[in-house]
Order: C-alpha cells, then structure tokens, then sequence
C-alpha cells in the first residue's frame, strides 16, 4: 500500500532485552530478555505452547503494554525507530495494527463501511481518502459486495477479515495479528492465510502471525518458536519444522510427514521431506512397500470395535429446524447412534452442526421430525430429564464456570438433582480422577489455564453420570499437548463406556479419536461413515473446505487410507 | 440471533439527519410529559405511530410488545384500585380506569417514540448528531457503546443459560429465594464474559487509534436537508401549538368541558 515513506532505518521492529512481568503475577517474567530484529517486508510467524509469552510479545509491539497492561518492563522495543513505551496505543497505531483472536469484540460498527472508516477517521483523514481507502481494503480482505452488511450477520471468518481490514485501513507499515484463526472454522482459516499470503507478495508490509497451524508455517519467510517467555529458535520455518525432535520437546504439533520419515528410516534432517507430495515421491524413491496384511489387521480390530457397539440409543428422524426468523438450519436429517460409538461431526460455521447436536438433549426442539434418546422423545420430555443421560459439554467453558472452587463447580449438577452430600463426594472425586485434576479440589477454577478450565467443564458434565457427552469444540484454544491431554481424556471416557458426540474443526483429532464422521452442509448431512471411509475421498472434503492431516493425504496416494503416523509406520514396516 | 434494534431501510424516516430524529423525539417526550388529556396523548401516539410507518420501523415493536402489553394491563389495573376518587365502587373506579388509560397512553407513547429513534438511526448516526450539538466525541461514542453493549450481553446470557441448563439448571421452579440462587451460575458466568470482551473492546479500539486525537473526522456526512428543515418545522408548528393550548387557560378549558372523561389536569372535576 503506497505511503510517503522516508527511507529509514530497514528494521522495522527491534527489541532489545526486552522483560515484563505482569502486575498480577509479577513472580512469573511472561516473556525474559528478548532480542529481536525484524527488517521490513519480512513474513514472520511466532508459534509456541500455551504461556510462551507469544501474546505479551505482540501485545507490547503496539505500547497496549506497558501502556494497557501494566507490570514491570525492562528493556526497550523500537517500531519504526520509535520507542514504544512512552507513547499512546493510538498513536503506535499508525505504525503497527493489532489484530485480536476474539472477532466478536473487536468489531463495533453497524455496518462494514463505519467498521473500516473508524481507524482512518481518529487520524483525520479526509473523507474522500477515507472512502478511497474503504474502496481498496474492501477489495485486499475480500468482501466487496458487503459494504453495508451488519458485522453480527458476517460468518466467523468474514467477520476476522474485517477485523483485518479496519487495522489495514489506517495503512500502517506492519501487521501483527494474534491467533487470528483459532476461532476459525477451516474455509475461515483458509481466507485469513490467503489474505496473509496475498499481503505478503503485493506489498512491503512486515507481517507477524501468531499460530497455532504448523501445516500453515510453511509459508513464512521466517519462524520464531517461543517457550517460557524465551525465543527457543529463530530461522526458516523449513529447517525448523523438519527438526521433529525439538517440535515434539517444545509441545507443538510436529509436521506428519517428516515425523513419519524420521521414524521410519532414519535420516538427517535436512534431507526430510515435509509436505504429502515430497513425501510421496520418498516414498516411491525409497521403494518402501505398503503391507497389505498388517492393514488387514487394522480393519479388522476396526470391525471388531463396530461388532461390539451395543444397542441402539439416540435416533434422529426426518429432523428439520427453522429458527424464527426463517433460516431452516436443519434440513431432513436421519441417523442412528450406537453406545460406545465415537462420532464426529464436522462442517463449516452456520453449516448447523451445532443446531444439530441442541436437539440431542433438548435444549431446542424439532420443527419437523423426531430425535428419541433411549427410547424418549425429545418432544415429550424436558431438558432436565433428558440431561441425565446425555451431558453436553459447551465450546467456551467460561460460559459455565462460576463456583469460588473447583469442588463446588463439579458438584453443582448432582446436587442440584437432589443427590446426597455424600454421593455427591463420591461423584466428584470419580469426575476429577477422569479429568486428571485430583487435588485441584480448592483451587479458584478462574485461575487455572484454559486447558485445565476446558477440564473442569467437563468433570462437572461428568459428575452427573452422563451415558452420552456432546463436546462442542472441546479442543479450540488449547495447544497442542493440551489437545492431546483432553483427547487422551475423552478416549479414555469412550473406552470406559461413554458415547461421544464432538463437534470440531480439529482434523487430526478426528483422524487420531473418532470412530465415525458425519460432515454436514447446509443442514444435511452430505457423508456420514467409518472415518477412514470419508477420509479417503479426499477431492469430496476439499468441496467442503476441508482438508486431511498430511500422513493422510500421502497415505491414499501410495496405499490405502491410514489415520495416524503410528498406522502408517506399522504397515510399512516401522516399529510401533 | 439480530440483537441490534436498528432496522436497515432505506426510507425517507432512514434519511432524516440524526439530529432531526433526536429533537423530534425530544420534542414528543415533552408534549407526552405536558398532557394529561386522552385525547392529546391518543393523538401524539397515532402521530408517533404514522412517523414510525413512514421508516418501515414498527415491525420492531414486536419485539417489545410484552412490554407494552405488560405496561397497559398494570397501569389499567393498579389505577382503576388505586386512584383515589368518588365513584368508587368497592375498591374499582371508573375514573380510575380512564386515569390508567392516560398513563398507559403517555408512557407507551415515550416508548415507542425511542424505538422508532433508535430502529430508525445508526449508532454511530446518533453519537455523530451528539457531537454536532457539542457533545464531547468520548462521551457520545460512551453512550452510543452502552447501547451496543446491550445485544452483547443478551446474546452471552442466551449461550450461558443454555449451559447451565444442559447442566440440570432449572429455572422455575422453587420459592422466590431458591430462584434468587438460581440466577448466581448465569450472573457470574455473564459478568465475567462482558468484562473479558469490554477489554478486549477497549484494547482494539485503541488499536485502531481511537483518543489519538481529540479532534477527527467522519466518513457519516450529516447535512440538514429540505427535509429536515421541513419536519423540524413541522414539529415546532406542533409543540408551540401544544403549549399555547396548554398556557391558554380559557381554550384550554373549553376543550376540557366539552369531554370531561378525558383530562386528569385538575382543571375540572372528572366526570363521564
């Protein structure tokens, strides 16, 4: 985006010693002597586990620290040459624009035009540039064509590109947007990198993202992995990524591929292939031979897990729903599900997965058709009565936490259907165990870690005995050993007895824990199946933006459909 | 779920500069506050009605149509006790229900003229209009974020009682104070939610420069039309012609004896 530019200093962002400690836990640096230097133009993305200190570091490019968030800073951070502390939040933001995970709040405007004219309008630009300027983000985030959209109608991704495009407006020199697609749903995802990407080439704008996406890293000139509030390594994503090793030590998710070679043959690193299509030609190269009985052997304790499903305990009939204002978000579903199954639905915002899954326990109810949760129709009978065999575990577990401990959290469902003092000990001790938190019984759950917050939620679905546990979106926002910690989990309770119903964007999680997959588009359920039935159409998912893990992918070119890395090396030959 | 009130037409009532909309609906507040004639106030309602009709806007009044509803039934009920008069039979009296008329009137008549400002005027409209009669920016960008806010924390509370529900949450039944309690796991929930995005909110905004200056400029061209002028007009003709009837005791009292039943201004005793 052309702007008068003096010719100045090339680095356009540089920390030097950088320390701060938050004022409400001042014990703890969040991030510890950084230094930093990022020169203009350069494409960078900052990835690391939950508490790295990625957020502090993007948080005080702008001056909202120490400015914002106050606690105790050491060092310096210089943006454009300028020393950030000292100086407004809305004065850096000439400089540098700040995108924020949470879309909802960061937008204001009644429609899209007054969202991108804000930013121009506290600078006093003049109104013939403000509508100049409107015209050309409009075009860079893609939403022509919405301009006088309301933003609360926008899906989720379209709503964090206007996001984006209200920092973008102000034309600053740097961008930093901080886990912009967490919330995202694939397709949302997918708008974001490409913006990032188109940005990136057609403009010197100095990008800086943090992810959470290893798959999507690739695309950066550069790679910053942070952990414990220091930079761990600093170099091409390439060399990084295909360190698997390291990736695994720091708990970020390792890329499939090179995880998978490494494993299997033993070679150096920088020799590893790390997408689908040079893991294929490795794969062909090497001559590794696919063995078709261990495969066999696969699909067999597969049929075996389906054989011992017992009886049939939640059918959905013929279901429709329209909301009131006439958006029929069902449409003409029909399944079965069977105890003990593990089934996830996939699906883009608004697809009506969530609708969906609202029915199974009665908190709405059919415009047409039938949902009966063993035996009981949903019509008949109220969400209290339904809920004690179907527990529903909601997205954000802020939504639910209130007790002053975590004891009280937990109890708060049997005790409230009349279940005695000592029963209900009993219950949450069992819950607590499930989850991993025994111990934690007095602790305030407000100031755990969302991982561990996303645990409680579901020990106090677990305290009231559930049969069958919907999850919606029980993996958003955590990191990835996180993710892993509350899948573990959730196997754990289906082995134990549980049916799972989980909602999610996630795609290894579904290839690694679901036993079924039911995608959903516009209201109806367009592939329903084992998992490793749908992931082998691979061309029908990409239709509806979805994508599989990478050792997926490589896999149905050179074999037959396996789902995780363990498969994979043990029907090539690999030890387990 | 839409939570905003404002209803995006594009009508004649859409067009009108916000401050036109602002003193109209000033101005119908006071003529509701100065009467307490039947008549007057019936007609100021149909007037507010007919103003709302040309916006396409009413539709939004069925949002609000409990309480309306609620507000008429009270106030015909609690005045047709409580109204202190002399042709009380038991404890019900005509004149009393009359007088719950009027209230019923006058108060439904303020409501609805706010609704049809804030269906008919975009937020960012009505903290412009506020600048333009001098308003500190900061303070008018307060009001308009308080009246933001409102569909935020409606739409945090809908996801909040559905958890708690899915939890065994159950709402209506037990006494008034085990329902008290109830209402604590959907309190905490929901304030710390609005205080989590409030500050968020307020990160992004300064992000996006907002306090850079005290001065800035605006993409919202408000310009007093023909228009404008014509319905402000309109409305000056109308009060001044509401307070002259109202400070001219003699019209005044004409008008009044001719329908009794009709004024509580303590000029003439009640009578049908």
């Amino acid at each position: 985006m052309a702007k008068d530019k003096v010719i100045q200093s090339k680095n356009v962002i540089e920390i030097n010693d950088l320390t701060f400690s938050y004022k409400a836990d001042p014990g703890k640096k969040a991030v510890d002597n950084i230094n930093l230097v990022i020169p203009k133009g350069q494409f960078v993305v900052i990835m690391g586990p939950s508490g790295a200190g990625k957020s502090t570091l993007a948080n005080s490019l702008n001056g909202l620290i120490p400015g914002f968030l106050k606690g105790k800073y050491i060092g310096e951070v210089l943006i454009n040459g300028k020393k950030v502390k000292g100086r407004q939040v809305s004065e850096m933001a000439r400089e540098i624009g700040l995108v924020f995970q949470d879309f909802e709040a960061q937008l204001f405007s009644t429609n899209v035009n007054l969202e991108l004219a804000f930013g121009p309008e506290n600078f006093q630009i003049e109104r013939e540039e403000i509508v100049r300027r409107i015209n050309h983000v409009l075009k860079t985030v893609k939403l022509e064509g919405f301009e006088k959209r309301q933003p609360a109608t926008l899906s989720g991704g379209q709503k964090q590109r206007l996001a984006i495009g209200s920092v973008l407006a102000t034309y600053p020199d740097i961008i930093c947007m901080d886990e912009p697609t967490t919330d995202l749903d694939p397709i949302g995802k997918l708008g974001i990198f490409n913006i990032a990407k188109e940005l990136h080439e057609s403009s010197e704008f100095t990008l800086l993202i943090v992810e959470h996406e290893t798959e999507e890293a690739l695309n950066a000139d550069r790679l910053i992995i942070m952990g414990g509030g220091k930079i761990l390594k600093d170099g091409k994503p390439e060399l990084i990524l295909s360190d698997v090793q390291f990736t695994d030590s720091v708990g970020i998710m390792s890329l499939q591929i090179p995880s998978y070679f490494k494993r299997l043959l033993n070679i150096s690193k920088d020799k590893l292939p790390l997408d689908p299509k040079s893991g294929v030609s490795m794969f062909l190269d090497k001559k590794i031979i696919f063995n078709e009985d261990k495969y066999k052997e696969i699909i067999k304790s597969e049929d075996e897990r389906k054989a011992s499903y017992g009886k049939l305990i939640l059918t959905v009939n013929n279901l429709v729903h329209i909301y009131p204002n006439g958006n029929k978000a069902v449409d003409d579903i029909s399944f079965d599900i069977r105890e003990r199954e593990f089934m996830a639905i996939l699906g883009h915002n608004g697809s009506g997965k969530t609708t969906l899954v609202k029915h199974f326990n009665s908190l709405l109810s059919p415009t047409e058709g039938n949902v009966k949760v063993y035996g009981n129709n949903t019509r008949e009978h109220s969400i209290f009565e339904i809920g004690k065999d179907i527990g529903y575990v909601f997205q954000n577990p802020d939504h639910q936490i209130f007790a002053d401990t975590v004891f009280e959290e937990v109890a708060f469902s049997p005790k409230i259907r009349g279940i005695k003092d000592e029963e209900v000990k009993v219950r949450v001790a069992e819950a607590l165990k499930a989850v991993d938190l025994e111990g934690y019984e007095e602790e305030d759950p407000f100031s755990l870690s969302k991982g561990e917050r996303q645990r409680v939620a579901v020990a106090s679905i677990l305290s009231a005995r559930p049969k069958i546990i919907i999850l919606d979106e029980p993996t958003t926002g955590l990191d990835y050993s996180e993710q892993k910690k509350m899948m573990e989990l959730i196997k754990q309770l289906n082995m134990a007895g549980h049916t799972i119903i989980m909602i999610t964007h996630t795609m290894w999680v579904v290839s690694e824990y679901a036993h079924r997959v039911a995608v959903i588009r516009d209201g109806r359920v367009i592939m329903d199946d084992r998992t490793r039935i749908v992931f082998a159409e691979e061309e029908k998912l990409k239709k509806s933006f979805l994508r599989t893990p990478h050792i997926v992918s490589l896999s149905n070119q050179v074999g037959k459909t396996v789902l995780s890395v363990g498969e994979m090396l043990a029907c090539t030959g690999g030890n387990k | 779920m839409d939570m905003f009130l404002y209803v995006d037409n594009n009508s004649g009532l859409h067009r009108l500069d916000p401050r036109t909309k602002l003193i109209i609906m000033l101005m119908s507040f006071t003529v509701a506050v100065m009467f307490m004639n039947i008549i007057i106030l019936a007609l100021l309602m149909l007037l507010v009605i007919i103003y709302g009709g040309i916006g396409r806007v009413l539709g939004n009044l069925k949002r609000i149509r409990m309480v309306l509803i609620m507000i008429t039934l009270f106030s015909l009920a609690i005045w047709t006790i409580a109204r202190d008069s002399s042709d009380k039979v038991f404890i019900f009296s005509l004149e009393g229900l009359f007088y719950g008329i009027m209230i019923a009137l006058k108060t439904n008549t303020m409501i609805i003229a706010g609704m049809v400002f804030l269906s008919s005027t975009k937020i960012e409209e009505i903290s412009e209009g506020l600048v333009k009669f001098k308003i500190p920016y900061r303070g008018a960008f307060a009001f308009a974020t308080a009246i933001r806010l409102v569909p935020m924390i409606v739409a945090t509370s809908y996801t909040i009682i559905q958890a708690q529900k899915s939890r065994g949450l159950d709402l209506d039944s037990g006494n008034l104070l085990q329902k008290i309690k109830k209402y604590l796991p959907l309190m905490i929930p929901t304030i710390i939610s609005v205080i989590r995005s409030t500050n968020i909110f307020s990160m992004a905004l300064e992000s996006k420069g907002f306090g850079y200056s005290s001065k800035r400029t605006n993409y919202l061209f408000l310009i007093l039309k023909w228009k404008d002028y014509f319905m402000l007009g309109f409305g000056i003709l109308l009060l001044t012609a509401a307070i002259l009837l109202k400070t001219n005791t003699e019209v005044f009292g004409d008008f009044v004896s001719q329908f009794p039943w009709s004024d509580f201004s303590g000029k003439l005793q009640w009578s049908l």
